[in-house]
């Protein structure tokens, strides 16, 4: 049983698995990344997930098209997004209070809109709501490994393993991400050399709802092909867990996030050879915390 | 300091109204009876003794929550452990009543003690990991509240399930695990005056012992502690340790004052409830009641509409999210213009 294990970790079922359990923590992680590359750390990104994946699914049924649906989400977390922005910089509330209240009213208003859509608080079942496609490669199939880790993966699977070099293009080679990260190092001093500091952040707030609302409509768009309530499970924590791990940049927010899909895919293989199913829901939990204090420690030793 | 106090009360009760204004009015309007709506919500908590222990039994696991996440944001740690806390804290008094043998007279204050240390780990955890390693708390603390989740779930599902009751669900507490009623007519129990002690108490430790002193310190300026000499680190994650125990303690007196065996599926919420009272409360135990009831009036009346209209009781999570960002707001807390407004005097306060 034990050998069966670990030849089914070196292969392809479960990269497969890895790589489509990593996709929503991903996406999130890459939109905490611009945030905090900003200095304004998204601790909403969970709430804008469970938003992205309600909106997914009620823009796919209302129009019929899973794109239009995706588009929806997206919208619906740049918008959220921006009302991050608006409580920060207009209200001038404390910024990650004001991301865990944005976590409470995504929570309890994707359940208020749910009930008025279909009288239903839990499930959007009755809802005609569409998934986004996979992608075949057929040519694939032959190739041991790679067939079926990468064979028939899912759309935004393979848009989050674009969205990485985009990040760190954005970030790292354009003026934009220059005054981006020039805000997040030192708002003062970039505002002193003509940075609109506000601004700036609005836009990475935007830009990191907008990731948040692809996540989630994976979530109820491919992972599963509907919404639940707190479907999002604490995955945008864990996102920004894996941004933390990640040393600020796209490519260490990749690594940090596949280990820590790994780990999921890991520990539900295991509960399918029959280990407590309990105990092994909080792998994907307990290793983030593992992670960030080796990542603490090790940065903290470098320090001194 | 009193007219600060006066005002910064004046300040939240306008923005409680303020803010259930602005959730209840447009979705009573969307409701065949509007006013009947908004008056169910408003008056339906006061209108009975019923209803008034209602508000009481729910404000008694806030005062301990509330409590638990005023001190260790007072410490300066972004502690979010105590929704784990408060569950684990239920599942381990659970345990302690099925599975240690006592006599009658011990099951109840063991099985809280015993909740309360065990449970203080989902805070105690990410305190010592900030403090050890430099790692964050707030992550740890988000993280850890689900593995308490699940960890708890274990122990209910391995350890003390009843394989007769169909459901996940424990075997049935001894009467002697229960925690007596104190109001007649109502299930209001002894973990409010346990609780409403404890608040004061906690006043005490804050407000009038050099351990509260320097807890305080620590949280509000971190370089004046070092120059003082005091283990920054240390005092923290004492602080963290204090509130979990109180956290999870609430989670084995709410247990044991309202259920007769353990039933929970999911985390209660009562952890981010403690966070908005101990935002209400400007993170003072001696506001924390008040903070309590004021919050478990509108979710007594948020059950109400529930109960009467086709809204769901959800709809009370808007109005705390609302809470938080309008009572953290300097732009409207801090403003001169409401100040004055409030204090019918030209000159400014500091709020206390």
């Amino acid at each position: 049983m034990w050998h069966n294990l670990l030849t089914h970790l070196g292969g392809g079922l479960f990269l497969a698995a890895t790589l489509r359990v990593s996709t929503p923590v991903l996406f999130a992680a890459l939109g905490a990344l611009i945030s905090d590359r900003a200095g304004v750390i998204n601790i909403g990104i969970e709430g804008i997930m469970l938003a992205g994946a309600f909106a997914g699914v009620v823009g796919s049924a209302f129009t019929g098209n899973a794109w239009l649906g995706l588009l929806t989400a997206i919208v619906v977390g740049g918008a959220l997004g921006a009302a991050l922005s608006g409580a920060v910089h207009w209200l001038k509330a404390d910024l990650i209070l004001s991301g865990i209240a944005l976590n409470l009213a995504c929570a309890s208003g994707t359940v208020l809109l749910l009930f008025a859509l279909t009288g239903d608080k839990g499930m959007s079942g009755s809802l005609p709501s569409k998934v986004l496609p996979n992608i075949d490669l057929p040519f694939l199939d032959r190739v041991p490994v790679l067939g079926t880790a990468f064979g028939h993966q899912h759309v935004l699977t393979w848009a989050s393993l674009a969205a990485v070099p985009l990040v760190s293009l954005l970030l790292m080679r354009t003026p934009f991400g220059l005054r981006l990260r020039a805000v997040g190092e030192n708002a003062e001093a970039a505002a002193i050399a003509g940075v609109r500091v506000a601004r700036v952040q609005f836009l990475a707030l935007v830009l990191s709802g907008a990731l948040g609302g692809i996540a989630g409509a994976f979530l109820s768009m491919g992972y599963v092909s509907w919404f639940t309530g707190g479907m999002s499970a604490g995955r945008g924590f864990i996102a920004i867990a894996a941004e933390v791990m990640g040393g600020g940049l796209a490519l260490g927010t990749f690594v940090s996030a596949l280990v820590l899909g790994a780990a999921e895919a890991f520990a539900t293989d295991l509960q399918g050879i029959g280990l407590p199913s309990e105990l092994m829901q909080t792998v994907p939990y307990i290793v983030p915390v593992v992670a960030l204090v080796l990542h603490a420690a090790r940065r903290r030793a470098t320090a001194a | 300091m009193i007219r600060g106090a006066v005002l910064a009360t004046g300040l939240t009760v306008l923005l409680l109204l303020a803010v259930v204004g602005i959730v209840l009015v447009p979705i009573a309007l969307a409701l065949p009876d509007p006013a009947g709506a908004i008056g169910i919500f408003l008056l339906g908590p006061v209108s009975d003794l019923r209803h008034l222990g209602n508000i009481i039994e729910m404000a008694t696991p806030l005062l301990f929550t509330g409590l638990a996440v005023s001190l260790m944001f007072r410490a300066g740690m972004f502690n979010l452990g105590a929704e784990g806390s408060f569950f684990l804290g239920a599942v381990f008094a659970a345990f302690a009543i099925l599975e240690i043998p006592l006599p009658g007279w011990a099951i109840a204050p063991v099985a809280i003690l015993a909740g309360g240390l065990v449970g203080s780990a989902a805070c105690v955890i990410p305190g010592v990991l900030r403090a050890r390693f430099g790692a964050s708390e707030l992550v740890s603390s988000l993280m850890l509240n689900y593995a308490a989740l699940f960890f708890g779930l274990f122990i209910v599902n391995y350890v003390l399930r009843d394989p007769n009751a169909g459901a996940m669900l424990s075997y049935k507490f001894p009467p002697a695990a229960h925690l007596p009623r104190v109001l007649p007519g109502t299930r209001v129990h002894l973990g409010l005056p346990i609780g409403l002690a404890a608040c004061a108490l906690g006043a005490f430790y804050l407000f009038a012992t050099r351990w509260g002193y320097a807890a305080r310190v620590v949280g509000a300026n971190p370089g004046f502690a070092r120059h003082l000499g005091l283990k920054i680190t240390a005092v923290a994650a004492s602080v963290q340790a204090l509130g979990g125990f109180i956290a999870a303690a609430g989670g084995a007196i709410e247990l044991q004052g309202l259920y007769l065996r353990f039933t929970w599926q999911s985390l209660p919420g009562q952890g981010w409830n403690g966070l908005v009272v101990a935002i209400l409360a400007g993170n003072n135990p001696l506001l924390v009641p008040p903070a309590a009831f004021a919050l478990s009036y509108l979710q007594v009346g948020g059950d109400l509409l529930a109960r009467n209209y086709a809204v769901p009781a959800e709809l009370v999570g808007l109005v705390q999210a609302l809470v938080i960002l309008f009572a953290t707001a300097s732009a409207i807390t801090r403003s001169p213009r409401l100040a004055r407004l409030l204090a019918r005097r030209g000159e400014q306060r500091d709020v206390a």
